[in-house]
């Protein structure tokens, strides 16, 4: 499946997943209690000079994943400016445009292979309580596997609708695609059993 | 026909049946299963699956015993993972992770091995099939037929002393069931074959008929196969489904 | 057991599916997401444990970098943005919503409905209010503000449930692990 793993090559590429996780939370609650609004644009002003620095395609692709906040910032003017509390306004705005660009480069930088092996690091004490890693292991993978396979029979079942009807599909079409997810994991659970069970 | 693996576990079935929800699916069967190439036979519905399931050990029988050299299929797991081995008959039903090496590896991994050993092999499994290039694939990347072949490698890789096929042939073209069908024939292993064909039965030892869930006709490759194509010749003349009841 | 993970690992699956098919309408035309109904029906249809362990793997698979949020957003940046609440909340909104299929004696697809409205609109509207009032900076009231106009459509998505839970209670009864 497609991930959000950035495809330009970067020197934080060969940083080990675990440091950048711990690095991005130090700096995200190091940030949240910044209230100096000259600091936090200096911030913004670095985050974003090191997006450059990786390559243009790099930040363009960075700034792509920006995209969804774009609300927000409109929301913020407004209120400030209405409320004539820009530089209020400006801080919170700048504040999480950092935080979500810092985040969003740990995404970037790291392959899900290596997320995943933090996660199933993490869990191992886990074992303990009864929640055995390997079980986390195949959930995931399942997912993975299973998510474009379903949207798949999804958008069969969608063309089915409209092979037959002049309306767009609506959310009858939902009970259809749970009944299948309702299958698929009963057959996946006997594939399982096929070959040891969990 | 490669020389047999050593195979000392018969497949035993004393009266068994299984019903689900109150409607019976298989009755009152009971076989002894020694031979090296065995074909299921009958039309749909007639329970060939779930016979197929029932003696992988996927479902315990609601009647009767099933057994596989001495021991309940559906209640030793483990022990079975060397005996039976089962190739669906929609690989996308069997297939459970997202890239061809982790697929090969789990049953491997299921059988005890750690990372390195399964990893190992099935490197060598690959390689030995001439498909090295499949193990960081996606199984999306593969072709249907080519999914096919994971689920058989997979199977394979855990070295069961019986293969249970579902129907493996149906939706292949025509090249890819012959290239399907030479790497089966090749096989040392004992194979349990449903099909709708039979001249997918070339060669075998001994062919099973189930109609209703029950046991129509049981013998050697020949006579049952010419019984049966003529009455689904006659069944398909007269009108499919004048008997199916709802 | 492989019952149990598979059912929890295909229902993360659906809520993915739901949240990326474009092409889902309500009876007006007007589109919308059906992720949120997707985590409601983890929640009835799987019952609270497992419905908020499906809902806890998509959540983790969305910070691990999958891009499964509606519109293909996903990564660790999620949870620094304004409606991280609703991320959070998901899996909360998740086991209200089984919880209160599994302690009610009504029918199924009511009981569904009512899990639904508490669980996917009350619990999930607090969590993502109060998400959005820390990152924005913004009073409880003020935040509650800017998520208001999407509250009815989750009150429809709501009864979606109800009828795509009683849907499924009567096609696959021994699938519905809420009731089981």
């Amino acid at each position: 499946m497609l991930t959000l793993t950035s495809p330009f090559e970067t020197p934080l590429h060969r940083v080990p997943a675990g440091v950048k996780l711990a690095a991005l939370a130090g700096l995200s609650v190091g940030l949240f209690s910044l209230q100096s609004l000259w600091m936090v644009l200096a911030a913004t002003v670095g985050l974003a000079l090191l997006y450059l620095s990786f390559g243009l395609g790099f930040a363009r692709f960075g700034a792509a994943m920006l995209r969804p906040l774009w609300p927000f910032f409109l929301v913020l003017g407004l209120w400030h400016l209405w409320l004539g509390e820009w530089a209020a306004g400006l801080l919170i705005g700048a504040r999480m445009l950092v935080a979500v660009g810092l985040a969003n480069l740990v995404t970037m930088t790291t392959r899900l292979d290596d997320m995943i092996a933090v996660v199933e690091r993490a869990a191992a004490p886990l074992a303990r309580l009864g929640m055995q890693p390997r079980v986390l292991a195949v959930a995931i993978a399942l997912v993975i596997r299973f998510t474009p396979v379903l949207m798949d029979k999804a958008q069969q079942l969608g063309q089915a609708w409209r092979a037959r009807s002049a309306q767009r599909v609506n959310w009858r079409i939902v009970l259809p695609i749970s009944l299948m997810a309702l299958d698929d994991a009963d057959r996946v659970a006997e594939a399982i059993r096929a070959r040891g069970g969990l | 026909m490669p020389p047999p693996l050593p195979n000392n576990s018969s497949l035993n079935l004393k009266d068994a049946g299984y019903a689900v929800a109150g409607r019976t699916i298989l009755s009152g069967l009971t076989l002894s299963l020694t031979e090296q190439r065995i074909g299921i036979i009958g039309r749909n519905g007639s329970g060939k699956s779930t016979f197929l399931r029932l003696v992988a050990g996927l479902i315990a029988p609601t009647t009767g015993e099933v057994q596989i050299g001495g021991v309940a299929p559906a209640s030793d797991r483990k022990a079975m993972l060397a005996r039976i081995g089962i190739l669906f008959q929609n690989p996308d039903h069997q297939i459970i992770f997202p890239t061809v090496g982790e697929e090969l590896a789990f049953g491997l991994r299921q059988q005890g091995l750690d990372k390195t050993q399964a990893t190992a092999q099935v490197r060598a499994l690959l390689a030995h099939h001439g498909r090295s290039h499949w193990e960081p694939e996606p199984v999306t990347a593969l072709s249907q037929g080519q999914r096919h072949f994971l689920c058989l490698l997979a199977v394979l890789a855990m070295k069961p002393q019986t293969i249970l096929l579902d129907e493996p042939f149906a939706g292949l073209d025509l090249p890819t069931q012959a290239r399907l069908g030479r790497e089966l024939a090749k096989l040392p292993q004992r194979l349990v074959l449903i099909t709708h064909d039979p001249k997918a039965l070339a060669g075998y030892d001994r062919v099973i008929w189930l109609e209703n869930g029950r046991l129509r006709a049981d013998g050697p490759v020949g006579p049952v196969v010419a019984e049966f194509t003529e009455t689904m010749a006659r069944l398909g003349d007269v009108d499919a489904d004048t008997d199916l009841t709802l | 057991m492989e019952k149990n993970v598979t059912y929890i690992a295909l229902f993360a699956a659906l809520i993915a599916v739901l949240g990326l098919v474009p092409q889902i309408s309500l009876a007006s035309g007007v589109p919308i997401t059906a992720q949120s109904l997707g985590v409601m029906l983890c929640g009835t249809v799987l019952g609270a444990k497992r419905g908020g362990l499906a809902v806890l793997l998509f959540v983790g698979l969305v910070a691990l970098g999958l891009p499964l949020l509606s519109g293909g957003r996903g990564g660790l940046g999620v949870f620094s943005s304004p409606t991280v609440g609703f991320v959070i909340g998901f899996p909360v909104a998740a086991f209200v919503a089984g919880l209160v299929v599994e302690k009610t004696r009504a029918a199924i697809g009511l009981a569904a409905f009512a899990g639904a409205l508490v669980g996917g609109v009350l619990v999930l509207y607090l969590f993502g209010i109060t998400g959005m009032a820390l990152v924005l900076g913004k009073s409880w009231p003020a935040a509650s503000l800017l998520v208001g106009a999407y509250i009815p459509g989750d009150l429809i998505k709501a009864a979606m449930a109800g009828f795509i839970t009683q849907g499924l209670a009567k096609l696959r009864p021994e699938a519905v692990l809420s009731r089981a």
